[in-house]
C-alpha cells in the first residue's frame, strides 16, 4: 500500500509469503493479504480486546506451534501463521459451540438473520449440531435501553463491541458489562438510558441481533433490501451512507467506512432521518393559493402561473433564497435560472445564520478533515460540534484521545468536547474580540488563557472556526481565522452546518460568488462565465437579510425559494414573516409545507435525499456522489427538472436534460470543479470523494481572513442561541423517532446570574429581544459565562426569539431585571 | 464537586474520600477504594452510592456499576451484622462443606445466600478462601475459621447471636469453634489478623484513622 516496501516485514500465512506493515495486527495484515480470519469482537476502527476468541490461529514460536488470537498479535519479521490447520478448525468449532450455548437461535424472528456474522460464521466454521441439552440462559427480551435502541441479552455473545464503541469512540459509556461469569450482561445503569447521539452505531456493529433499532425493527429482511451508496444530507460533514430500501420505501441507513470522512460512523440523526423521507406530510402535488387557501394543481398550471408572475416584473425585483439543502446540480441550476432566465443579482444560499460566503468557499490555507489526524493542536472556536456536526466531533475526539492532539475549545458554555479538551475557554458572547486580543498578546492573563497560548504554539494547528451560535456576529469567526493563520503550520476549517451549504456557495448562490469559487467582482471570471451563459447581472446584489428587507419595503417584489425556510431559520423571524407576507409573489420549491411554504403563493413538490441523483460538497470541499434508490412521492420532481421546465416557459433555456449534463456544465464553467464527473466519483479516483479544486481545477477566489473591527456594543444579556441536534428542524420534526428526543426549551442562566435576576430553576421569565419575545422556564447552567443567557435555538418554544445578540430578561411576576 | 456529591456522608468518610482521590494522578483510579468507602457509608453499595462514586471519579454510573458488580465482595444488597462465608470449593466440599453450610443456614434461618429476618446474619457460599489445609473453612466478616464441623458451625452462630461481639476475631473463633488449621505447624504470632495493616489505613477498616 505504501511505497516504503523497505520498511515492511515478510510473514508466512498458510504457507505463502506476504509483505506486511510491521506492528500491524495479524488479523488485519492477513485480510490485506487475502486471508479472512473469522472474528466477532475485533473491529478495524476500535482497539483489540481478544474477547470472543473466534480469530484463533496457529503461530510458530520457539516453543512450538501455539494458538493465539490474531486480533491481538502484532506481526513481525518471519512470523509463520496457519489459519486453516486441523487444530485451528477444532478451536474455531469449540469457540462457536461455546458462543452458541446460550444463544437462543431465534434467527427466524431476528432482525439480524441473513446478515448475521454469528449465523454466517457458524455455517462456515461451526459445529453442525449442538451437544448442549441443558436450559439456556433467560432474560426478559427485548428491553429498551434508550428511545431508539432495544437490547436482547439472550442473543448477546459479549463481544464488547457496543461498550467499547461508546467508551472509545463516542465518549459516552452509558452501557457496560454488569456482573460476571455466566451472569455477565450488557446493560445501562438502572435510571440512565443509553441516550447517546451515536447509539445507532452500536446496532450496526453488533455481530448478533442483541441490539436492534426501533425504527428498523421488524420492517424488512436483509435479503429484501436494495442498497445504494450515498452521502448523508443531515449536515455538511458529508458522512458516507448506505441507503437501503424495499418496495420503494427507505427502511434503513447504515454507515459506510469512508476513511477521509466518517470512518464508518454516523450520528443517530444521519441514521434515522429516513423516517422523514417516508413521511405522510411530504408534498406530493403542486399547490396554488387561491383566496388564502391552497388547492392542488397540475404542474403545467402551476409553472405557467409562476412564469407569468415572474415574467411580469423586472428581473431585479425578483430574489432567490435557498439551495443549501439541494445537490450541487440543483443549486447550479437554481443559480443559472436566477442569473440568466430571471436575470437578478439577488440570491443567497445562507440565511444570515452562517459566515461570509467568500470565507466559507475560498479561505486560504483551508484544512481538510484528514488534517486532524496530523494536527498537534486543534483549536475549536465554533458551535458545539457534538450538537451541530456530530461526526466531525467524533473525528476531533479521535484526534484527541487516539492521536495525541491537544484540543483548545473556546465557547460560551460547555461543549461535547470539553472532557477531551486540554484547555477550555469560556467567554461571554460579544467579548470574543477581547479574548482573541488576550490570546494574541503576551501580557499576564488568567491561567486558561496562558495555557491556551502555550498549547497553540505547538504546530501543526488546525483551527475549526464557525459561529458559536447565530446570535454571535459572523465577523468573529473570521477574526479567529485571521488569528489562527499566524499559528505554526496553521490550517483553517471554516464550518457551517446546513447540508450542502458549501456546495451551494461553490455553485455561486451568493451575490459575492459565481460558480466554481469565482469572486462576483472579478471581471475575468464574469466574462468567462458570460461566454458560456450570455450576459449576467452586474454584481452587488442583495444577500439574505437585504432581500427580506427589500420584500418588506417593496424594493423586491417576488421571491423564489429552493428548500429554504426563512420563517424558521433566519435569525430575525419577524422580518422573515413580514417579508413573506408583504411579497407580491412567493414560490416555494420544497419537500414539506414548511412555515415559509405556507406563506407562499405557489408550492412545488420536490424529490429529495435518496430520490434524486447528484453531487454534494462537504465542509472541507470534498465532492461526493449522492444516489437515488426510490422515486419521490406522488408527482414530486427533482429541482433541476422543475427549473428547466420553468425556464423554457419563461423563454430561457437551462440546457439541462439531466442532472449529469448539469455536472458536465459545472465541470466546464466552474473553475474549482474542472475535471469532475459522476463517472470519476463513482468508478474512478473519486470513490472517497474529491476535495476541489483537484489538479485539473483552480480556485480564483483566495480569501484572506480579515480581522474586521468587531464592536461589543449591546445592552442587556448576551444571548447564546446554540443549536441542539434534535431541534425543530423539518427533518427531525418529520421523523417521529427523532422528534420525540427534542430537549425541553429553557432559558439557561449561571447560578449567580439567576440570583441577580431573582429567579430559580423552573420559574418562568420573558426574554425580549429586537426580533421577538418568548416566555420560558429558567434553567441553571453553571458552565455559562457571566452575563450570558443560553436559549437552545429553533425549538418550538424558542423559535420566536430569533437570534439577536442581546436580550432583556423579565420576571413574570413582580420585579424586572 | 466532592463537597456537593458527598453532602450526606459522615465527616470522616468525606475526608477519606478526598484522600483517596488525591492519591491517584487520574481520578478514575480511585473507583475501587471509593466503592468500598461508599459501602461503609451506606451499609452496602446502593444505586446512590454508585452515582456518587461516578460523580467523584468522572466515570458514568454504568461504568461504576460494571466494577461494583464484578467483585463479589462489593455487596449490592444489605448484609447482616455478621456475614458468614462458607467455602464450597473442592477441598472443603470433599471434607463436608455441604453439611456445614446446611447447618449454618438452619441455625441462622437463612436459605441460599439470604439474610436472616432479624438482620443479624447473612450467609453466602464462596469459592476458595485459601484454607484448603484446614478444610472445611468459613469466614465471619472475612475473619477465617478453619476445620469447622457442622455442629461447631451451628454453635458458632449461636455464640454470635448470644454474645453479639462488636468485633469478631479469627483467633478467638478458631479457639472456640475451629479444628485443625492449615498452618498449625508454622508461624504463631498474631500479627496481621489483629494488628493494623498499614495498607488498609485509608479504608479505616483496621482500627487506624485514614490519612
Amino acid at each position: 500500500m505504501t511505497a516504503e516496501t523497505g520498511d515492511r516485514v515478510t510473514i508466512t500465512i498458510d504457507g505463502r509469503e506476504h509483505a506486511a506493515e510491521p506492528g500491524a495486527l495479524l488479523i488485519k495484515a492477513a485480510e490485506e493479504a487475502g486471508t479472512y480470519i473469522p472474528r466477532f469482537c475485533w473491529h478495524p476502527r476500535m482497539k483489540p480486546v481478544g474477547m470472543c476468541r473466534m480469530c484463533l490461529v496457529e503461530v510458530e514460536t520457539p516453543r512450538g506451534r501455539m494458538l493465539t488470537t490474531a486480533c491481538t498479535m502484532p506481526v513481525a519479521e518471519g512470523l509463520v501463521v496457519d489459519t486453516k490447520s486441523a487444530v485451528v478448525e477444532k478451536a474455531q468449532e469449540g469457540v462457536l459451540e461455546f458462543l452458541l450455548i446460550n444463544h437462543p437461535l431465534d434467527c427466524p424472528v431476528c432482525d439480524k438473520g441473513g446478515e448475521c456474522p454469528l449465523q454466517d460464521q457458524t455455517m462456515s466454521y461451526g459445529p453442525g449440531e449442538s451437544r448442549f441439552v441443558e436450559e439456556k440462559r433467560h432474560y426478559e427480551k427485548p428491553i429498551p435501553i434508550s428511545d431508539l435502541v432495544l437490547l436482547d441479552r439472550e442473543r448477546c455473545i459479549l463481544c464488547a463491541r457496543c461498550t467499547r464503541f461508546s467508551d472509545e469512540i463516542s465518549g459516552d459509556p452509558l452501557i457496560e458489562f454488569k456482573d460476571r461469569g455466566n451472569l455477565t450482561q450488557v446493560i445501562t445503569f438502572p435510571d440512565e438510558a443509553f441516550s447517546s447521539y451515536f447509539s445507532g452505531n452500536t446496532v450496526e456493529i453488533c455481530p448478533v441481533g442483541a441490539l436492534t433499532a426501533k425504527p428498523y425493527r421488524f420492517r424488512a429482511r436483509p435479503w429484501d433490501l436494495e442498497a445504494v451508496e450515498s452521502v448523508s444530507m443531515v449536515d455538511s460533514f458529508g458522512s458516507r451512507v448506505s441507503v437501503q430500501a424495499s418496495q420503494n420505501e427507505v427502511l434503513r441507513i447504515n454507515g459506510v467506512d469512508n476513511d477521509p470522512t466518517n470512518q464508518g460512523w454516523l450520528s443517530d440523526k444521519d441514521r434515522f432521518v429516513f423516517e422523514a423521507i417516508n413521511s405522510e406530510h411530504r408534498l406530493t402535488t403542486p399547490l396554488v393559493k387561491e383566496n388564502g387557501e391552497f388547492r392542488e394543481a397540475q404542474w403545467s398550471e402551476a409553472l405557467e402561473l409562476i412564469a407569468e408572475r415572474l415574467g411580469s416584473v423586472r428581473g431585479d425585483e425578483v430574489a432567490g433564497l435557498g439551495g443549501a439543502r439541494s445537490t450541487n446540480e440543483e443549486a447550479f441550476a437554481f443559480g443559472k435560472f436566477l442569473r440568466t432566465v430571471v436575470v437578478t443579482p439577488h440570491l443567497d444560499a445562507q440565511l444570515d445564520d452562517g459566515l461570509d460566503p467568500r470565507f466559507l468557499a475560498g479561505t486560504v490555507a483551508r484544512a481538510t478533515v484528514s488534517d486532524l489526524e496530523e494536527a498537534a493542536t486543534i483549536l475549536v472556536w465554533a458551535a458545539d460540534l457534538k450538537e451541530e456536526l456530530p461526526v466531525l466531533y467524533l473525528r476531533v475526539r479521535r484526534a484527541a484521545t487516539e492521536l495525541g492532539a491537544s484540543v483548545v475549545v473556546v465557547h460560551p458554555r460547555r461543549t461535547g468536547l470539553d472532557d477531551v479538551a486540554a484547555v477550555k475557554l469560556t467567554y461571554r458572547p460579544g467579548d470574543g474580540a477581547d479574548l482573541l486580543g488576550s490570546l494574541r498578546s503576551k501580557r499576564r492573563a488568567r491561567a486558561e488563557v496562558t495555557a491556551a497560548r502555550a498549547a497553540l504554539k505547538d504546530g501543526p494547528v488546525v483551527a475549526i472556526v464557525g459561529r458559536t451560535s447565530a446570535a454571535e456576529r459572523p465577523g468573529l469567526a473570521e477574526a479567529v481565522a485571521a488569528f489562527a493563520r499566524d499559528l505554526p503550520g496553521a490550517k483553517i476549517l471554516p464550518v457551517a452546518r446546513r447540508a450542502n451549504v458549501f456546495g451551494a456557495l461553490d455553485m455561486g448562490l451568493s451575490p459575492e460568488l459565481l460558480p466554481g469559487r469565482v469572486p462576483a467582482a472579478s471581471a475575468q471570471g464574469r466574462s468567462a462565465l458570460e461566454e458560456a451563459w450570455g450576459p449576467i447581472p452586474e454584481p452587488g446584489g442583495r444577500s439574505a437579510t437585504p432581500i427580506l428587507e427589500g420584500l418588506r419595503d417593496g424594493a423586491v417584489s417576488s421571491l423564489v425559494l429552493l428548500g429554504c425556510d426563512p420563517a424558521r431559520d433566519h435569525p430575525r423571524p419577524i422580518l422573515a414573516r413580514q417579508a413573506l407576507e408583504n411579497a407580491g409573489f412567493v414560490v416555494a420549491l420544497d419537500l414539506f409545507l414548511s412555515d415559509t411554504a405556507q406563506l407562499a403563493d405557489v408550492v412545488l413538490p420536490l424529490e429529495g435525499f435518496a430520490e434524486t441523483e447528484g453531487t454534494v460538497t462537504n465542509l472541507e470541499g470534498r465532492v461526493q456522489k449522492v444516489n437515488r434508490i426510490i422515486p419521490g412521492p406522488g408527482r414530486s420532481r427533482p429541482a433541476w427538472s422543475v427549473l428547466g421546465d420553468l425556464s423554457r416557459r419563461m423563454g430561457g433555456d437551462l440546457g439541462a436534460p439531466s442532472a449529469e449534463v448539469l455536472m458536465e456544465e459545472i465541470a466546464t464553467v466552474a473553475p474549482a470543479y474542472r475535471g469532475l464527473s459522476w463517472d470519476r466519483l463513482e468508478w474512478g479516483d473519486g470513490r472517497e470523494g474529491l476535495v476541489v479544486p483537484t489538479g485539473d481545477g483552480e480556485q480564483p477566489l483566495q480569501h484572506v481572513p480579515d480581522a474586521a473591527a468587531l464592536d461589543g456594543a449591546g445592552d442587556g444579556w448576551a444571548l447564546h442561541a446554540g443549536r441542539v441536534l434534535y431541534d425543530d428542524g423539518v427533518l427531525t420534526r418529520m421523523s417521529p423517532s427523532l422528534a420525540a428526543l427534542a430537549p425541553r426549551a429553557a432559558a439557561y442562566l449561571g447560578p449567580a446570574d439567576a440570583g441577580k435576576v431573582g429567579v430559580e430553576a423552573g420559574e418562568e421569565v420573558i426574554l425580549r429581544g429586537p426580533y421577538g419575545a418568548v416566555a420560558l422556564p429558567v434553567g441553571i447552567d453553571p458552565t455559562l459565562a457571566g452575563g450570558t443567557v443560553y436559549v437552545p435555538a429553533n425549538l418550538p418554544a424558542t423559535a420566536a426569539l430569533g437570534a439577536p445578540s442581546h436580550v432583556e430578561i423579565e420576571r413574570l411576576e413582580g420585579g424586572g431585571s | 464537586m466532592t463537597a456537593d456529591t458527598l453532602a450526606g456522608w459522615s465527616a470522616a468518610n468525606r475526608r477519606r474520600a478526598e484522600a483517596m482521590l488525591a492519591a491517584y494522578p487520574d481520578r478514575r483510579s480511585a473507583v475501587m477504594p471509593l466503592l468500598y468507602l461508599a459501602a461503609m457509608e451506606h451499609g452496602h453499595i446502593t444505586e446512590d452510592a454508585m452515582r456518587e462514586v461516578a460523580a467523584l471519579t468522572g466515570m458514568t454510573p454504568a461504568q461504576v456499576q460494571s466494577v461494583a458488580s464484578f467483585y463479589t465482595m462489593y455487596k449490592r444488597d444489605g448484609v447482616g451484622r455478621y456475614l458468614i462465608s462458607v467455602c464450597t470449593s473442592i477441598s472443603c466440599f470433599l471434607l463436608g462443606s455441604d453439611a456445614l453450610l446446611a447447618a449454618v443456614e438452619e441455625e441462622t434461618g437463612t436459605a441460599g445466600g439470604e439474610s436472616s429476618d432479624d438482620g443479624l446474619f447473612s450467609v453466602e457460599h464462596v469459592e476458595c478462601i485459601g484454607a484448603c489445609g484446614g478444610a472445611p473453612a468459613l469466614q465471619v466478616n472475612y475473619e477465617l475459621v478453619e476445620g469447622v464441623a457442622p455442629d461447631k458451625g451451628a454453635a458458632l452462630c449461636r455464640w454470635l447471636r448470644d454474645a453479639g461481639p462488636e468485633i469478631v476475631l479469627s483467633d478467638e473463633m478458631q479457639q472456640l469453634f475451629g479444628g485443625r488449621r492449615s498452618f498449625d505447624w508454622a508461624i504463631r504470632e498474631h500479627e496481621g489478623a489483629v494488628a493494623p495493616v498499614p495498607a488498609f489505613a485509608p479504608y479505616g477498616s483496621s482500627g487506624e484513622e485514614g490519612a
